[in-house]
């Protein structure tokens, strides 16, 4: 999952980043307002978490305007701004969920997993469930019936997008683009190798290999 | 309170008296004094006639009474005369079995004399010679017809005084209405302020009244760009204060300090404290209150995006219901009537099963706000404790109760009362009860 995080505090946006990071995101963090205008039009954002008082563009004109050109990644509003006439203005120009400053990190973090399942039509579910596997996003672990499957971080974040995308054919290119943030390494071969791990753990046809084409998850146990 | 109509007429009427009292009693005053000297010329003219009808006779003076006029014969004629001479006094018939009083002075008497059958008299007094002796001749005339007339003109005069004095408060109540006319309509509008159906008075108005129309106006306007301003500088207070708290949550919340887990609960403890404290205070601080007169909230146009601001934010599948009557307007600040209605639809939110109503009304005495929730309620001997819990903001639950602070501080600003019933839902009814306005 990959996270536009839109914050002119340094400091916040520091703690933040790491926050993330260590819950299995790829953040890629701007302070200004017209970077964040068009990076987040350009970037294949999962999720983007906006501060409204923004230097160079308010956050609110930022949102109106990716709204405008269609863009429909959930967009989480972080302000300290609290009032309701604001919350209203903030969901009017397309929020998907406000948070008042100051916050509990742990409120984020489930702020942003509902967030998540929500934008893939797992509204009512309070973990990401798919063919037969849940998903323990704290633990960073994976149940499959009573056995727990313990997973390393970069294999927790490979199977988290899989499961939000049961059934699709995902590229490694389309992998890539979500699983790193802007400026680190890409390098497909380290998907492979983090899928053939999955593979291991859960079964050789939990992911199949469409040629040419990438992967698709089916949770398959055989 | 004093009515400008109300002594514009007293003033008038009390000038119209005096000035037309003046004027008729001056005027009767006049006439009366014409009419006596005129007369007196007669009389004068009628006592030297009389002196020429004095005669010598064989025994001294006689009255040749064939020089007399008919109406000193005929009884109670309205003329009369008296003649003294020493020794001597002759009295005209007419006088029948009266006496015409003699007086000291020569002349046209000041005084109106007794005559007969209740006649007022004017006499004059002319003193001769004849035939080497004093004479005083006394003529008299019946002056009532005169007095009558004159109260008869009086009388007339009174009556028509009366009429246009009718007539002139009549003229004068609607010259006075029409140039207050402007007055009333700013009146109006003053209460369309206050009822939140204007933002500011109408600029079109007599000079005379431009000056206080353009200071409430002007008043008006700085009144709200001043809250917005303190609401735009508390607003950045709270951002460079919130951001480092978050900062400080977040911090509290590290991989490290989870060995320290006293250290950890005391920084959170502490770090809540600073949030609500300033939270509470930054709220009650932006709060409007009473001060801006012509602010409303219109509640057809508010609260389907207050509503569907909660169904975002609680995702729940709750069944938030708002009734409030179509064009319905509640003469407060759009803010603090959010502020109100987000805070109690949010608590009712968290604690509903399935369904929150709330129900918006006018009353005779001004509006009252009910929402209702399905949820486990407030057992009723509870209900006071947790109405008065936020009084002081040390008595709070962190994080808990139903924060109903901000709440209260608002129906506070506003001169209103809140008040915890069972709901008909099953669950909490907040019941607030809102003045109108009071008038200035």
């Amino acid at each position: 999952m990959r996270l536009l995080l839109v914050e002119d505090h340094v400091p916040l946006a520091d703690e933040l980043v790491a926050s993330l990071s260590r819950q299995g995101y790829a953040v890629d963090w701007l302070a200004d307002g017209r970077d964040a205008a068009s990076q987040g039009a350009v970037e294949p954002y999962d999720l983007v978490i906006l501060d409204l008082g923004l230097p160079g563009k308010p956050g609110l004109e930022v949102l109106q305007e990716w709204r405008a050109a269609g863009l429909s990644m959930p967009v989480l509003v972080l302000t300290a701004r609290g009032s309701w006439s604001e919350r209203i203005e903030g969901l009017k120009a397309g929020a998907d969920d406000y948070m008042s400053k100051p916050f509990h990190p742990e409120e984020l973090q489930l702020r942003i997993q509902s967030l998540l399942r929500r934008a893939h039509g797992l509204a009512n579910q309070s973990h990401i469930e798919a063919a037969g596997l849940r998903l323990d996003e704290s633990r960073q672990c994976v149940h499959r019936g009573d056995d727990e499957v313990d997973l390393t971080a970069a294999e927790f974040r490979l199977l988290r997008y899989f499961m939000l995308h049961p059934g699709r054919i995902l590229s490694k290119s389309h992998l890539a683009d979500h699983l790193y943030d802007g400026e680190s390494e890409r390098d497909s071969n380290v998907i492979e190798v983090h899928v053939n791990h999955l593979r291991r753990k859960l079964g050789r046809d939990a992911i199949e290999t469409r040629r040419g084409q990438g992967y698709r998850f089916t949770g398959d146990m055989a | 309170m004093k009515s400008i109509q109300r002594q514009l007429s007293i003033g008038l009427i009390a000038m119209l008296l005096v000035v037309g009292l003046l004027l008729a009693q001056t005027s009767v005053w006049l006439f009366d004094k014409s009419l006596r000297s005129y007369l007196q010329s007669g009389l004068e003219d009628e006592a030297q006639t009389l002196l020429l009808a004095l005669v010598r006779g064989p025994e001294g003076i006689l009255l040749d009474s064939t020089r007399l006029s008919a109406s000193y014969q005929r009884p109670y004629s309205g003329h009369y005369f008296r003649i003294d001479a020493p020794g001597q006094t002759w009295r005209s018939r007419s006088l029948w079995d009266s006496e015409l009083k003699p007086s000291s002075t020569p002349g046209l008497q000041q005084a109106l004399g007794d005559g007969p059958q209740a006649q007022k008299l004017l006499t004059y007094r002319g003193d001769y010679q004849r035939f080497g002796k004093p004479l005083s001749i006394y003529v008299a005339e019946d002056y009532t017809p005169v007095l009558k007339s004159v109260r008869r003109v009086q009388q007339i005069g009174l009556a028509m005084g009366i009429a246009a004095l009718f007539v002139l408060l009549l003229l004068q109540r609607w010259l006075v209405h029409r140039a207050l006319r402007p007055l009333e309509q700013t009146r109006k509008q003053i209460a369309q302020l206050q009822q939140g159906q204007r933002a500011e008075l109408d600029n079109e108005v007599p000079e005379e009244l431009l000056p206080l129309v353009g200071q409430i106006n002007h008043l008006l306007a700085h009144t709200e760009e001043t809250l917005k301003r303190s609401r735009n500088a508390l607003g950045n207070l709270g951002h460079a204060m919130k951001t480092p708290l978050a900062v400080l949550f977040s911090l509290a919340s590290r991989e490290e300090l989870v060995q320290l887990p006293e250290i950890r609960k005391n920084l959170e403890d502490q770090l809540e404290q600073i949030e609500q404290r300033m939270g509470r205070e930054l709220g009650r601080a932006r709060l409007a209150g009473d001060v801006l007169p012509g602010a409303y909230f219109d509640c057809d146009r508010e609260l389907p995006s207050l509503v569907s601001t909660l169904a975002m934010i609680h995702r729940r599948d709750i069944n938030l219901q708002w009734h409030a009557k179509p064009g319905l307007r509640l003469a407060r600040d759009r803010e603090d009537v959010l502020e109100l209605l987000g805070n109690l639809l949010d608590n009712a939110c968290k604690w509903a099963n399935s369904q929150v109503e709330l129900r918006i009304e006018t009353t005779a005495q001004g509006y009252c706000i009910w929402v209702d929730d399905d949820g486990p309620g407030i057992a009723e001997e509870k209900r006071s404790e947790v109405l008065s819990r936020g009084i002081r903001l040390d008595e709070q639950v962190s994080g808990h109760g139903l924060g109903l602070g901000i709440v209260r501080d608002i129906v506070e600003a506003w001169g209103g009362s809140i008040e915890l019933e069972q709901s008909d839902l099953g669950g909490l009814r907040v019941q607030i009860t809102l003045p109108i306005r009071p008038h200035i």
